[in-house]
């Protein structure tokens, strides 16, 4: 144990990384996303991805719901990390959350007839993003909606919870977790203990 | 062939016994420690550096299994870890949380490292606002046996002349980040104290141990042992003396006794037979963690020992007390909305402490007597879990979440409860366990002091968040439930008077010579700082005092 350098421990790393990879096949975008692995088995991608839970029909609803709240933007988004498959393995793996996602896309396709004449899908970009918004913010929150915002604070953790726990999201937030140091990371900003003068380069 | 016969049973392995194993078996005493689980392989049973993408359920574990997670340690990375195939109950009332560490080396491999002496201020605390009882010790006396046990484990702090922290010989300290300069000048501003944590984990190459990489994930268990587990530490070099046997899914189920009520051993179920099994030794030390003690001493049960072992007091399992832990305020710095995200959780939250800083002066100053301590933390973490609380979606929702994400902070208290009259351990008088073995069954609410703590918190730690600069955005949380902090002190105190403690002041019990007890069940309380490495120190103290009682003859063979 003792003197044990990094390198002992990067090759430790891949090794574990790559046993735990191992188990999980079946997934096409989430294993795609395990790629630095470097082992080439494991990247072999199914083509299409069969949902588990969702019919195809609802399954189409969730990735295009999942698109719309993490969307690829000049970044990669939920798509590219493959939230929907995320979505729907942990649904089918979780029973009593499954009446609540299946109620909350029937709802919003009733409330999308009801209020646009046509199902949430076969919606323009613009009007899919005008439905949203009143569950999305609350100024904006109409009554009768309850269950609608219920459904969709669900749905936006679910895909939050996708995004940022996938190799992409790591990415987005270019995050410093999980990584080796040589020191413990020390505040550069000696001189400005309050950091009223620090730049903020992320807008 | 005679009955094989030990110098010591120790039942137990994690920062107490292990502890006591490592010492004895220095000495050259033959030893047997019983252990309820099985040994942990870092590469197999740690997080080992698994990013959560590698996991099945990403590191959020699998929601069929939710209802039977105990607490935030017992995760998807470390389940191997905890076991909770022994039910306990609570009396009508009691809300109990017990998360278990079965795995040789107990809780010791997934601890949170913070490592702050008791002072006397802890050990007078009766004496100077009339509570409850002062403790049999001082720390002049037990002072010498934290110096070593730091030099042993290795922690990480400064010198802060505090009147409530004694200081110690401290490893070079994790430096200040970013938030931590921002809430120190807050801090300083109100009046309240903003320091490095003494934090058992290795800011250099420490006695033969790696120094830390710093990646964060302590809690989930450390793949080259830079912070201080049994382990890593102490059972290795137990078992290069050849004088430890060490048995592993053995379930203590009671103390032996001879017929002058003396101990003679310990009956444990081995889990993979089922069978229960016998091991006889000439003393016996017990460091299963302070309910499981209790337990384990209450069912030993003798013709003269009718109500539990060591127990003619009638303390035995009484005096429970409790760390509150809460989050007493959230919020986040926009000083750092939009800045470069920083490697801010690489010492897992125990970077900085705000160390007690009431009633010091004078012990009545504030609305409560004794003290609290708070750990504030934040910045970016593995997971923005702050995201879930923004408003919106779409590009705007995924910018925010980005500039937001080196920016959030937290204050965790830890406020000790007071002793009382109806925060108790008993024997559930029909539940059993699937052995046969009658479970525990708790009885604890938080007390009016350690309420007025929390409420207090609540408000230095909102007005230290605003005095930074930050915003606050709940301070109005509720406390977790009690056993969430695995702090849990008493049921075993320790005093002069054999009619009010169960052992005297060096951890035996009054009542059976050659009986000790080597983890935080011997504590008055649970004071302000957290509980391992005084369990560490203390059982030193104990283990040296029993090898002495051998030295001079008074355990003798059975």
């Amino acid at each position: 144990m003792a003197g044990q350098g990094i390198q002992r421990r990067e090759i430790l790393r891949i090794l574990g990384t790559a046993a735990a990879v191992a188990q999980f096949p079946g997934f096409s975008k989430w294993t795609f996303a395990c790629g630095h692995v470097g082992n080439a088995a494991l990247q072999i991608k199914p083509a299409v991805y069969h949902p588990q839970f969702f019919s195809s029909t609802e399954y189409g609803l969730v990735e295009r719901l999942a698109d719309m709240i993490i969307p690829s933007d000049g970044t990669p988004g939920a798509r590219e990390a493959g939230v929907a498959e995320f979505i729907d393995f942990m649904v089918a793996a979780d029973p009593e959350v499954q009446y609540a996602f299946r109620t909350g896309l029937t709802w919003l396709n009733a409330h999308s007839e009801r209020r646009l004449g046509k199902r949430f899908l076969d919606l323009p970009p613009e009007q899919q993003t005008s439905l949203l918004e009143p569950l999305a913010y609350k100024e904006k929150a109409r009554p009768g909606e309850d269950e609608g915002r219920e459904f969709f604070h669900r749905f936006r953790e679910y895909t939050v919870n996708g995004f940022y726990t996938s190799e992409i999201g790591f990415k987005e937030l270019d995050s410093p977790a999980l990584k080796f140091y040589a020191e413990s990371p020390e505040c550069p900003h000696k001189d400005d203990p309050e950091h009223l003068h620090v730049s903020h380069p992320i807008s | 062939m005679p009955k094989k016969i030990y110098d010591v049973v120790v039942i137990g392995t994690g920062a107490g016994g292990g502890t006591a194993i490592k010492t004895l078996c220095d000495a050259g005493l033959k030893v047997c420690a019983l252990n309820a689980g099985r040994r942990l392989d870092p590469e197999k049973d740690f997080r080992f550096h698994r990013m959560p993408w590698e996991m099945k359920f990403r590191g959020l574990d699998d929601p069929k299994r939710r209802s039977e997670s105990y607490g935030y340690l017992d995760n998807e990375y470390t389940k191997a870890g905890w076991e909770h195939e022994i039910p306990f109950t609570t009396a009508p009332g009691t809300k109990w949380m017990w998360p278990r560490c079965f795995s040789v080396g107990g809780k010791t491999n997934f601890w949170g490292r913070s490592s702050a002496r008791f002072g006397d201020i802890d050990f007078r605390a009766a004496s100077l606002d009339g509570y409850d009882v002062d403790w049999p010790i001082t720390h002049d006396e037990i002072g010498p046996y934290y110096t070593r046990i730091e030099k042993m484990i290795g922690v990480a702090s400064t010198v802060q002349n505090r009147p409530s922290n004694p200081d110690g010989s401290y490893l070079p300290p994790f430096k200040f980040r970013c938030l931590d300069r921002i809430l120190e000048a807050g801090c300083n501003k109100v009046g309240v104290p903003y320091l490095p944590d003494r934090c058992a984990q290795l800011t250099q190459p420490h006695e033969g141990h790696p120094a830390c990489h710093f990646c964060g994930e302590c809690t989930t268990g450390c793949d080259v042992g830079a912070f201080f587990s049994t382990p890593w530490f102490f059972l290795p070099k137990a078992e290069a003396t050849s004088n430890l046997e060490l048995r592993t899914d053995a379930l203590a189920k009671n103390v032996l006794t001879d017929e002058n009520g003396h101990a003679s051993g310990v009956a444990y179920i081995d889990r993979r037979s089922k069978q229960e099994i016998e091991v006889y030794s000439r003393s016996v030390v017990v460091a299963a963690s302070c309910v499981e003690t209790a337990r384990i001493m209450l069912n030993s049960k003798s013709r003269r020992w009718p109500n539990g072992i060591a127990n003619s007091s009638g303390q035995l399992g009484r005096n429970l007390c409790d760390h509150l832990y809460g989050e007493s305020a959230r919020g986040y710095l926009p000083q750092l909305v939009g800045r470069p995200p920083f490697p801010d959780h690489v010492g897992d939250s125990t970077i900085a402490w705000m160390p007690r800083w009431q009633n010091l002066k004078d012990p009545q100053e504030e609305k409560f007597i004794r003290g609290y301590s708070v750990y504030p933390d934040g910045g970016c973490e593995e997971f923005p879990g702050f995201a879930n609380e923004l408003e919106g979606f779409g590009s705007s929702f995924k910018c925010e979440i980005k500039r937001r994400y080196p920016s959030p902070v937290s204050f965790g208290i830890q406020a000790p409860s007071l002793r009382s009259e109806t925060n108790y351990v008993d024997l559930d008088p029909e539940v059993k366990d699937p052995y046969g073995i009658p479970v525990a069954r708790l009885h604890f609410q938080w007390d009016e002091n350690v309420l007025k703590m929390w409420e207090h918190s609540k408000q230095v730690c909102a007005e230290v968040l605003r005095a930074a600069g930050g915003v606050l955005e709940d301070n109005s949380d509720d406390p977790q439930i009690p056993g969430f902090s695995l702090h849990e002190t008493g049921t075993c105190r320790m005093g002069n008077d054999p009619m009010q403690f169960v052992t005297n002041r060096f951890g035996q019990t009054h009542d059976v010579p050659n009986l000790y007890v080597c983890d935080a069940s011997v504590f008055l309380n649970c004071t302000d700082k957290t509980t391992t490495i005084s369990i560490l120190a203390f059982s030193l103290r104990t283990s040296e005092y029993l090898i002495e009682n051998f030295r001079r003859g008074e355990h003798k063979a059975a």
